[in-house]
């Protein structure tokens, strides 16, 4: 019962505080309207978030994604061959410490104001973490067991798919978990540097106008979108039932 | 006459950085087929590096090592070795772990012989489970049940129950003898507990100190087959207890 009780109690606190706190001290509308305001702006505003929300939303799913497959298959690459190790390991590495939202406006440059920039910035931010995550995961293989697999004369391969990768995918799990707010920050991160649609460009539209109360419809859409995305991530994850029990 | 199934002659293995470190020097010794013998030496004495020098899973730097009177080079199928770590893997289930030694050497075990082992051993009624719901003494019985299915004509245990809790070390060592003495592989098991080795063993070797060598040998003349009860009870048991703790003070 308090499981769901104390969180329930907490965050209509902290909407009653927000509601009322913004009255009590005086604080103008075009800083941070009450919470009601907010409500009331993003119902009138529906059919627009939706709309802004559904294109904002397609971005992360394929940018994402693709990060995910993308990022796997260069971890896996770069595990499997020393060449690859010591060409594109440290491109890797070089390009993951360079700030991303740098790269932004080059999306722009090379792919217009379109859909594909977008998917190219959350791409961007997603990839690197799920090449370092997969890369750690493969890595972490414990010795006994590599050594037990070499005592039952296992080939390479079932010693890939039945120790390396079962023994990665908690890792694989961890990365992807990772990826996924980083991949929203690209969707809008792009949508802020130059967008036709999508909710980062809305955020820009209405702060123009100083609607303030749109922006943080706008910004509780997204936290929602991420939060739902998030949700579903975790009941995934749950597949790898074994993280953390080790070998023993 | 058969070779014997382990002939060691002047094995030395190094290892660390540029072979910094001795693991074991000049070590001979035979096992003969069939014969049950133990190694009891000090922490750090090289005895686990024999045993992977043995299976093939180390290299030594000098010496001959010969099983069933072939070269060791790399591991080989009719090896069995059972680690300390039972190196069942997590994500599988008992059946799974039982019969992935199989699986590896594509080798297709009997329903029946599965069967059988897993009531032999204990595991009936837990083959659905996964490793972490079973006890340190089942899942190191299921590791035995991996190796035993695969029939090695040699088997190395390398402290297989020694992390485990007096009481179910004791049962083990039982089942473990009960298997052999219808099996009769050649085994080499490598321990600390002078008790374990003299019961279960033909023979037991005592290494020295690192850069450990076989300093000594004794045969255990207790009658076979072996009861847990009546053996410890035998007062030359406790003649041969007291004997290797001796040798084992003095090394």
């Amino acid at each position: 019962m308090r499981r769901y009780l104390d969180p329930l109690v907490f965050f209509v606190a902290l909407a009653a505080v927000w509601e009322y706190g913004v009255g009590w001290f005086a604080v103008p509308r075009y800083v941070l309207p009450p919470l009601s305001a907010v409500a009331l702006a993003a119902g009138s505003a529906r059919a627009d978030l939706i709309e802004h929300g559904w294109v904002t939303l397609q971005e992360i799913l394929v940018g994402f994604l693709a990060a995910i497959v993308a990022g796997i298959a260069l971890g896996l690459m770069i595990h499997a061959s020393a060449m690859a190790r010591r060409t594109v390991y440290p491109l890797v590495m070089a390009l993951q410490s360079l700030p991303k939202i740098a790269l932004a406006p080059l999306t722009i440059v090379w792919l217009g104001y379109g859909f594909a920039s977008k998917v190219a910035a959350t791409f961007l931010f997603a990839f690197f973490p799920m090449v370092i995550a997969t890369l750690g995961g493969l890595e972490s293989t414990p010795a006994h067991l590599l050594e037990h697999f070499r005592a039952l004369g296992a080939t390479r391969w079932d010693t890939f798919r039945r120790l390396r990768l079962p023994s990665a995918l908690p890792a694989l799990a961890d990365g992807v978990r990772v990826a996924l707010p980083l991949a929203v920050v690209g969707a809008i991160v792009g949508e802020f540097v130059g967008a036709e649609r999508g909710l980062g460009q809305y955020m820009l539209a209405a702060s123009a106008q100083s609607r303030t109360d749109l922006m943080f419809a706008a910004i509780l859409c997204v936290t929602g979108l991420a939060l739902a995305l998030y949700a579903v991530v975790e009941r995934l994850a749950r597949l790898v039932w074994w993280r953390g029990r080790g070998a023993s | 006459m058969a070779a014997p199934g382990i002939a060691l002659r002047g094995v030395t293995t190094r290892f660390g950085d540029h072979g910094g470190i001795t693991a074991h020097q000049n070590v001979s010794f035979e096992v003969g087929a069939g014969e049950f013998v133990s190694i009891l030496g000090p922490s750090g004495c090289g005895k686990s590096t024999l045993v992977r020098v043995i299976a093939g899973l180390v290299k030594a730097d000098a010496g001959e090592t010969l099983v069933h009177g072939r070269a060791v080079r790399s591991p080989r199928p009719d090896v069995g070795v059972v680690f300390q770590t039972s190196n069942l893997l997590p994500w599988l289930t008992v059946a799974d772990n039982l019969t992935l030694g199989a699986v590896l050497r594509r080798q297709a075990p009997s329903v029946a012989r599965v069967a059988e082992l897993t009531e032999t051993l204990g595991l009936r009624g837990f083959e659905r489970h996964y490793p972490h719901q079973l006890s340190g003494g089942m899942r190191q019985r299921a590791a035995l049940g991996q190796i035993l299915l695969l029939e090695p004509t040699l088997l190395l245990l390398d402290e297989p129950f020694g992390a485990l809790d007096a009481l179910t070390r004791d049962r083990l060592n039982v089942e473990l003898l009960r298997l052999w003495e219808v099996q009769r592989q050649t085994v080499l098991l490598v321990t600390h507990s002078i008790a374990e080795a003299v019961f279960l063993s033909d023979r037991v070797l005592v290494m020295s100190e690192r850069p450990g060598t076989v300093t000594e040998a004794i045969d255990i003349d207790l009658p076979r087959p072996r009861q847990s009860r009546t053996v410890k009870a035998d007062p030359a048991f406790g003649a041969y207890v007291a004997e290797l703790g001796r040798l084992m003070g003095v090394s």
